[in-house]
């Protein structure tokens, strides 16, 4: 029971990040149909961005070894300083691999391969300015908090660390301001109306361009922020650091539904918690159970947990 | 590009003088020699067209002709190859097409296109989103529910679930919304009963009344110049006949081939 706890809470925790970075792809397929293949290194950039803003010195491997900015943020602050930088680049990303594609009215397809080059090329450029050291943030998310909090009682102790339920609670509160933002604002309404219809969205009057580098820009935030969390939860294991990452929130947005929001959350928490229920023993293979999931739910809904069937319009 | 703001200066549309936007005679919009290719072939050739402050006026032809294509070539969804388009003495042949909205121009485009998934307060909520003025924004949407009942019935159900005529009628509502001064409404009685289409043409020239000026595509040609002031025949991309209303319907050759 214990472990079962345990591993639910652990799971919730992993899988509400999967949920944010997962919601990054969503709300760019959902305005382009096109997935951003270079959101899995926005979340490596992102949290090395957060890193150097702490005003730690980069390791010994590549061009910027030994430096480090002149001034240091504290860890909370940089997480959000370094997710906004992380939005600002992926507008930068929208209007290189993205906009002169869209202008010519390229095929969707030509838009996934210019993002999966714009990806290889910033890794690679990581790997160059800092080299591929593993990188733990100076301070911690939780402050002075106790570094785990007992969930059961004193004779079945149920230790969780406090920085998963951190995460937690902040990726909670990012869902529910974007659930709001989305749903309530007129900004949100605006990003649904093209989302559905965009041409209909350019005749009342929304700049669908302005709209399309709000939503990157929203995209990159999520993103950076998942990988600074997950940073702040471990450590940032070298430039290859979203590789993996960016194929499971892959995975979550299928086995949501594709383009539905409230499916890349259910998406996430699923992916999460399947990963958490993962004997220790067979820890190794995380990965297999993450995508033998997808394997099984593709086979029994091919339009996802939450999808709609696609209606063909004439 | 763009023509300087002020009403006397040369770079304005040259058919008429400008005076104020009251008068009859003063041109809202003005198309002059447009030509348009679209998916490889050239959709619209050398068009002239112009609607002055206060008509109705009316595109009639075949399916196919490029009556469609010349309302988003207005609306600037497609870019025009050659010519000039002049909105109230100013050339918008080059900006974006939300900027053409907030200029005046609304669109109520072909097959409705409500927003299927939003209700009907928010399509309309979203057809004033050029707007700021919230209270006005408020009592206009009251106005539409009084205009159409019907929308007012149904304002929070989700516009998907509307039937045709209703659903032609949030769109058309949807568009008045942005206050425009030109309305184009691409083929309002598409698919419709006779009895609604009727309905929906009433409430078109009560927004003529009001003050609205209308550039109305159809394919149903004896319908729409018995509402309009003026009309254009378009063949193939081509406009072949123009003039009063009244005596295209009595032209024999809009009565061969569009009125049968």
């Amino acid at each position: 029971m214990a472990h079962f706890i345990q591993s639910l809470l652990n799971g919730l925790s992993i899988g509400s990040v999967y949920a944010i970075f997962a919601l990054g792809y969503t709300l760019v397929f959902s305005i382009l149909g096109i997935i951003n293949f270079a959101h899995g290194a926005i979340f490596t950039i992102g949290a090395y961005f957060t890193y150097v803003l702490t005003g730690a010195a980069f390791g010994f491997n590549g061009v910027l070894a030994n430096r480090s900015l002149p001034f240091g943020l504290t860890l909370v602050i940089a997480m959000i300083v370094g997710s906004l930088l992380a939005g600002f680049l992926s507008v930068i990303i929208e209007r290189l691999a993205f906009r002169p594609l869209r202008r010519r009215g390229a095929d969707r397809l030509l838009s996934l391969v210019s993002s999966l080059g714009v990806a290889i090329v910033a890794v690679n450029l990581i790997q160059y300015l800092v080299g591929a050291e593993i990188y733990t943030y100076k301070g911690k998310i939780t402050g002075n908090l106790p570094s785990a909090v007992n969930f059961g009682s004193e004779n079945t102790p149920i230790p969780i660390r406090t920085v998963q339920i951190v995460i937690f609670g902040v990726s909670c509160l990012i869902l529910v301001l974007l659930t709001f933002m989305i749903n309530y604002t007129k900004i949100g309404k605006a990003l649904r109306a093209v989302s559905e219809d965009a041409t209909t969205a350019s005749l009342l009057g929304i700049n669908t361009d302005r709209l399309i580098m709000f939503t990157f820009f929203l995209s990159g935030f999520l993103g950076g922020m998942a990988g600074t969390l997950v940073g702040s939860s471990v450590s940032i294991a070298g430039p290859y650091f979203g590789i993996a990452f960016g194929l499971k929130g892959l995975a979550v947005i299928v086995l949501g539904g594709l383009g539905d929001i409230p499916g890349a959350v259910v998406g996430g928490l699923v992916l999460g918690l399947a990963e958490a229920f993962v004997p220790s023993d067979y820890s190794a293979y995380k990965d297999a159970v993450a995508f033998g999931l997808l394997f099984v739910v593709l086979l029994l809904r091919p339009q996802g947990i939450l999808g709609r069937v696609q209606v063909q319009k004439v | 590009m763009s023509a300087p703001d002020t009403a006397s200066t040369p770079t304005t549309s040259p058919i008429r003088q400008q005076s104020g936007p009251d008068n009859a005679a003063h041109v809202l919009l003005d198309l002059r020699n447009v030509t348009v290719n679209y998916g490889g072939i050239q959709a619209l050739r050398e068009i002239n067209l112009t609607v002055r402050a206060g008509e109705i006026v009316t595109l009639i032809g075949a399916n196919g002709a490029g009556k469609s294509t010349t309302l988003r070539t207005i609306s600037r969804l497609i870019n025009a190859r050659s010519g000039q388009i002049f909105y109230d003495g100013r050339d918008i042949g080059s900006v974006r097409p939300d900027e053409v909205v907030r200029r005046g121009i609304a669109q109520c485009p072909e097959g409705r296109r409500v927003l299927t998934r939003f209700s009907v307060l928010d399509n309309l909520e979203m057809g004033a989103y050029v707007r700021s003025d919230r209270a006005e924004i408020r009592a206009d949407i009251e106005r539409q529910f009084t205009l159409f009942p019907i929308l007012g019935e149904r304002r929070n159900q989700q516009a998907g679930t509307l039937s045709g005529g209703e659903q032609q009628m949030l769109a058309i509502a949807r568009a008045v919304m942005s206050r425009p001064r030109l309305l184009l409404l691409d083929e309002p009685s598409l698919g419709l009963a006779p009895l609604i289409v009727r309905n929906i043409f009433a409430v078109i020239r009560e927004l003529h009344e009001q003050g609205v000026t209308i550039l109305l595509v159809e394919q149903n040609a004896h319908l729409a110049l018995q509402y309009a002031d003026r009309g254009y025949v378009l063949e193939a991309g081509h406009v072949t006949i123009e003039g009063a209303a009244a005596e295209l319907a009595d032209d024999e050759r809009v009565r061969q081939a569009y009125l049968g």
